[in-house]
């Protein structure tokens, strides 16, 4: 693995072609103050701008996101492909290193900026040439850390929050009065957990069969199942990378969280080790699990729409993952809005997920599509309609204890490469092919071979 | 005379045995179908309700998740992109396929069996590696995103199987079937199209109902190769199983799962009846 | 053709241009099929196989620089790969003969001449049609210990639920029967077209001459099927050998790697990992594995149809 040895050699070299891109760019941009209106777009000549996202909200983006845009920005006309969400990275990166990309606005998810950015493939938001369109009123300093640290890389800032989302524990109140254990906060920890989960698998209908369980999430041979097992690391002070960006894992702190991940399964449903985001979220929203740890935008799927739940709001509390030795857990799971290096409407599409992430799209986005804020003022306010008050007080604790635990993916240019990785090794270790001890030894050989 | 080739075999067989061999087609087509049939009842399934233990057959039906998907442009929109691309690859490969499977089978050739052969090879080539090349250079022609370089994609992988089995088609042919036709005057061509092309009718539908589906749900070239104009429905498909808001939406997936579905039996259905129609009328006549 | 020397070109015309036109004619059957495939193959191929040996640059995803056989010492030193070889070979020694023997067994019942067959025909390819990915899922559906009707019904026979995706054996057994499931249709579709174009004279012939049923299966029809059957499994053997859409909407490759087929780790190493030039030395691997097997199945099909 030579290479990431050549790309840091190469970093001068790019670096001083992305500065005499974006100084031709602003030269170009300041020269012509008409040219500069252009950019907008005009009623008789429109900028399109077209965007690359999950296909899991492309639509509703399309449909309910532009409609709202286009009352402020009438001559930007937006247009966004949607991607199935295993796809979208190498979608976008065979997309964006093309001489002209097809796509103005990239969404990146939390560990891809890195990725994207290294490859020239971002735009950097803080550079002159955007500063010169971003609003005065665009309050940087507004948005929490945590969320926000997923569009830098480097120094640079390449993407803004857009939608923000984070690993939760998901409460089914009534479970846990039938089993008479008292409701978690944010103070429990996983000993106490592990401790109350034996009563939580429980014979509910008195018929002689367990039908409830203690716990369902992410088991499966699955990029995002090792997630769990970080945070509960992280929890407890352990790290993914040392300084030097070593693997830091493979300790007693790495071990013990693993174990505690597979020890959850004895209190799953059966077959609970092919299971994985949906599955998980089918298990808890049948009333078969008294708590799940998954992403906190399912919240609503899972006790307010009566469509996809048999839940109550009500019987649905949510709230951080369990305490380690340093605090509660959660897991950063950022979409970041950027804008494409390359493209020519670089102005316009900057000016979408700027208005998008600002303070008044961000309310908009959070008040009528139920999409979790990153901002601290927005997160503050009265939230429009009433189950979404507990659920952005659990989401600020979780981004204070993500911003403490530094509990996200590793942050590198080949960072799916090593999740990919964590996943296998996390895989045979919850198949019981190998020890807890020999899957983190083999994980860190791994991606300390990748990583350099 | 050739007509009365076609027709099957196995005429006179007791009665019972026939009865017996009826059945048991019939019960093993039911037992394929049971996924089918459970995918149809999951889609008029509230998503609530398709999860539970033990498994709901009564239940409030829904036809809303059909309504709310193909209300959406994109699904419509997906399956003619589908159609076309599953007709354009299928009627393609068909034609060169089955002249290609033709000359290995009955055209003596120097080189044309090693090129047989190599088109057969090609297909050894794991797909997500002719993926990425194939969209590099549909980039830089400025051809991506068109329903052509989806339809010439599908080509090859389609006409090395159309090749291979229609050979093996041809293969059991008489042949003296061409050879009293060319000794009638009739060209090459004209041998192939006019006598070869209709006696082995049931072996080309066959693999053109075959290659039509695998163009049709083929999910790798699409999703590299396309992204707005030419997109097809496995990438929806993909799409709504990997969502990532709000789980896996089956009700979706088994209703748009049903949608796709559809088509191709009743093509299928049709080109059926065709076939076995002309297969009775060819048995009074001969 | 080459004879023909521009002296004689005069002389030789009418018999040069029969010639001519006649190797023209000949090609032309095999040309459509040659061009499309070398102008849409020749450059991916050799792509795939340059970059196996360089330095993968994702800013240009093209070669920076030729290292030899880096990118195979990798790849053959991971156990991973290993691991998704030995799957792979599992996964086809069950599926492949299990689908050719339904497939044409099933062909045979269901070709017994009757009004039903052509609707039996068509509604038998409907597993094909199923996209991959909603295959999986109702197959995940119905083998689930939890909500699953197959083992709902298990449970009423008394048994206890089988984790069907998570016990290794069985998650490799669950890709088997859903693989099967799938493609058992497509051996259906070609093996009844295969019997209604055999010649039924010779039947007749055969029973004026008071053959028996198992002879007559035995010795007309199936050699008359040999071409038919061999080249069904060529077809499958390739088609099988790149199954990945399965294993990864029913099991995700796991239980720990259990059916982590190699065609699944590929697409994995390329397009989630982003490291192509990896899984590209892995693609040519696989390429010539399946060239050299397929090869030696060709070899075999040639020997079974001169034995017929």
């Amino acid at each position: 693995m030579t290479r990431f040895h050549e790309a840091a050699g190469s970093v001068s070299r790019r670096a001083l072609i992305v500065a005499a891109a974006s100084t031709v760019a602003v030269a170009a941009f300041g020269g012509a103050a008409a040219r500069a209106q252009d950019g907008l777009g005009t009623p008789e000549q429109p900028v399109e701008v077209r965007m690359i996202a999950n296909e899991a909200f492309a639509n509703q983006w399309q449909t309910l996101m532009v409609p709202e845009f286009n009352k402020a920005y009438p001559n930007i006309k937006v247009t966004i492909d949607g991607v199935p969400y295993v796809e979208l990275l190498a979608k976008s990166m065979l997309d964006a290193t093309g001489p002209s990309p097809t796509y103005d606005i990239i969404i990146a998810d939390d560990p891809w900026v890195p990725q994207l950015a290294e490859v020239g493939a971002l735009m950097d938001l803080k550079s002159a040439e955007a500063a010169a369109r971003t609003d005065a009123g665009y309050d940087w300093d507004d948005f929490n850390a945590a969320p926000l640290a997923a569009g830098e890389w480097k120094g640079v800032q390449y993407g803004v929050p857009l939608r923000s989302n984070m690993l939760m524990m998901f409460v089914n109140k009534a479970l846990y009065e039938k089993a008479g254990v008292p409701l978690p906060t944010p103070d429990l920890t996983w000993e106490q957990y592990l401790e109350q989960a034996p009563k939580l698998v429980q014979d509910t209908d008195g018929d002689g069969k367990v039908d409830a369980w203690a716990v369902d999430t992410y088991f499966v041979r699955e990029p995002l199942t090792p997630t769990i097992w970080q945070t509960i690391m992280n929890s407890n002070g352990g790290q993914l990378l040392d300084a030097d960006g070593k693997p830091a894992f493979d300790t007693e702190i790495g071990i013990a969280a693993l174990e505690t991940h597979r020890k959850l399964l004895e209190y799953a449903p059966t077959g609970a080790v092919s299971h994985g985001f949906s599955e998980s979220l089918q298990a808890f929203r049948q009333g078969l699990v008294a708590t799940m740890f998954n992403w906190g935008s399912v919240y609503k799927g899972s006790a307010i729409d009566e469509k996809t739940t048999t839940l109550k709001p009500d019987q649905v509390g949510i709230q951080v993952l369990p305490a380690g030795s340093v605090g509660p857990g959660a897991h950063r799971g950022i979409w970041n809005g950027t804008v494409s290096a390359k493209s020519e409407n670089r102005q316009a599409a900057w000016t979408v997920i700027q208005w998008l992430s600002s303070k008044e799209g961000e309310a908009w986005h959070s008040a009528n599509l139920g999409v979790f804020p990153a901002r601290k003022s927005t997160l503050a306010a009265k939230p429009s309609v009433e189950w979404l008050g507990p659920v952005f007080a659990a989401l600020q604790q979780a981004y204070d204890a993500a911003e403490k635990g530094k509990m996200w993916r590793i942050r590198h240019p080949r960072s799916d490469a090593a999740q990919q990785i964590l996943a296998d090794e996390h895989s045979r270790f919850m198949a019981g092919n190998v020890s807890a001890a020999e899957a983190l030894q083999v994980a860190a050989e791994k991606i300390e071979k990748v990583l350099d | 005379m050739t007509a009365a080739a076609l027709h099957p075999p196995l005429r006179r067989r007791s009665r019972f045995g026939r009865k017996v061999r009826i059945a048991a087609g019939v019960f093993a087509c039911l037992v394929f179908l049971f996924p089918v049939f459970w995918m149809v009842l999951s889609s008029f399934k509230e998503q609530r309700d398709i999860f539970t233990v033990p498994p709901t057959l009564f239940f409030t039906p829904t036809l809303e998740t059909y309504v709310s998907y193909m209300q959406r442009a994109d699904i419509s929109r997906r399956l003619i992109n589908t159609i076309i691309v599953a007709v354009g690859s299928g009627l393609l490969s068909i034609v060169a396929g089955a002249m290609a499977g033709y000359a290995l089978a009955r055209i003596r050739l120097r080189g044309a069996g090693t090129i047989g052969v190599l088109i057969l090879l090609s297909r050894g080539v794991p797909p997500i590696a002719l993926a990425v090349p194939m969209f590099l250079v549909a980039r830089s022609l400025g051809v991506t995103d068109m329903h052509i370089t989806l339809i010439l994609a599908y080509c090859t992988f389609l006409i090395p199987y159309v090749m291979w089995l229609m050979r093996g088609f041809f293969l059991a042919l008489p042949k003296e079937l061409e050879e009293s036709a060319m000794i009638d005057g009739c060209s090459r061509f004209g041998a192939f199209f006019k006598i070869i092309v209709p006696i082995s009718m049931p072996g080309l539908l066959s693999t053109m109902i075959f290659s039509m589906i695998l163009a049709w749900e083929e999910l790798l070239f699409a999703l590299v190769l396309t992204n707005r104009y030419a997109s097809t429905i496995p990438v929806a498909i993909a799409g709504i199983a990997g969502d990532t808001v709000n789980g896996a939406n089956w009700g979706a997936l088994t209703a748009v799962g049903t949608i796709t579905v559809i088509p191709v039996v009743v093509f299928a259905l049709l080109v059926q009846k065709w076939l076995i129609q002309g297969l009775a009328d060819g048995a009074t006549k001969g | 053709m080459s004879t023909v020397t521009a002296a004689g070109a005069r002389r030789a015309r009418p018999r040069a241009w029969t010639r001519l036109s006649d190797v023209a004619s000949r090609w032309a059957f095999m040309g459509p099929a040659a061009v499309i495939l070398g102008a849409m193959l020749a450059y991916p191929i050799f792509y795939t196989i340059e970059i196996s040996f360089s330095r993968f640059d994702l800013m240009t995803f093209g070669a920076v620089e030729w290292i030899g056989f880096e990118n195979y010492a990798h790849v053959l030193d991971d156990y991973r790969f290993w691991s998704s070889m030995k799957v792979t070979l599992v996964y086809l020694v069950f599926a492949l003969p299990l689908q050719i023997v339904l497939g044409f067994g099933i062909a045979f019942l269901i070709n017994a001449d009757w009004r039903g067959r052509g609707t039996v025909r068509a509604l038998f390819i409907i597993p094909m049609v199923v996209a991959p990915v909603v295959a999986g899922g109702i197959w995940r559906m119905i083998l689930d210990p939890l909500w699953g009707i197959m083992n709902w019904v298990i449970g009423l026979a008394g048994f206890g639920p089988l984790d069907w995706f998570g016990d290794p054996n069985l998650a490799m057994a669950a890709i088997v029967i859903i693989d099967t499931w799938r493609w058992t249709p497509f051996v259906v579709l070609i093996a009844t077209a295969a019997l209604l174009s055999l010649p039924r004279d010779l039947f007749e012939a055969a029973e004026i001459d008071g053959a028996g049923w198992w002879s007559m299966l035995w010795s007309i029809t199936l050699p008359l099927l040999v071409p038919i059957i061999a080249a069904t499994f060529v077809v499958r053997w390739l088609g099988a050998v790149k199954m990945f859409d399965i294993a990864l909407a029913a099991t995700y490759g796991g239980p720990g790697g259990a059916t982590n087929v190699i065609n699944l780790f590929i697409y994995e190493e390329a397009f989630r990992s982003l490291r192509f030039a990896e899984s590209a030395a892995m693609a040519v691997i696989v390429l010539v594995l399946t060239m050299l097997l397929t090869g030696l199945f060709l070899f075999g099909t040639r020997k079974l149809e001169q034995r017929y």
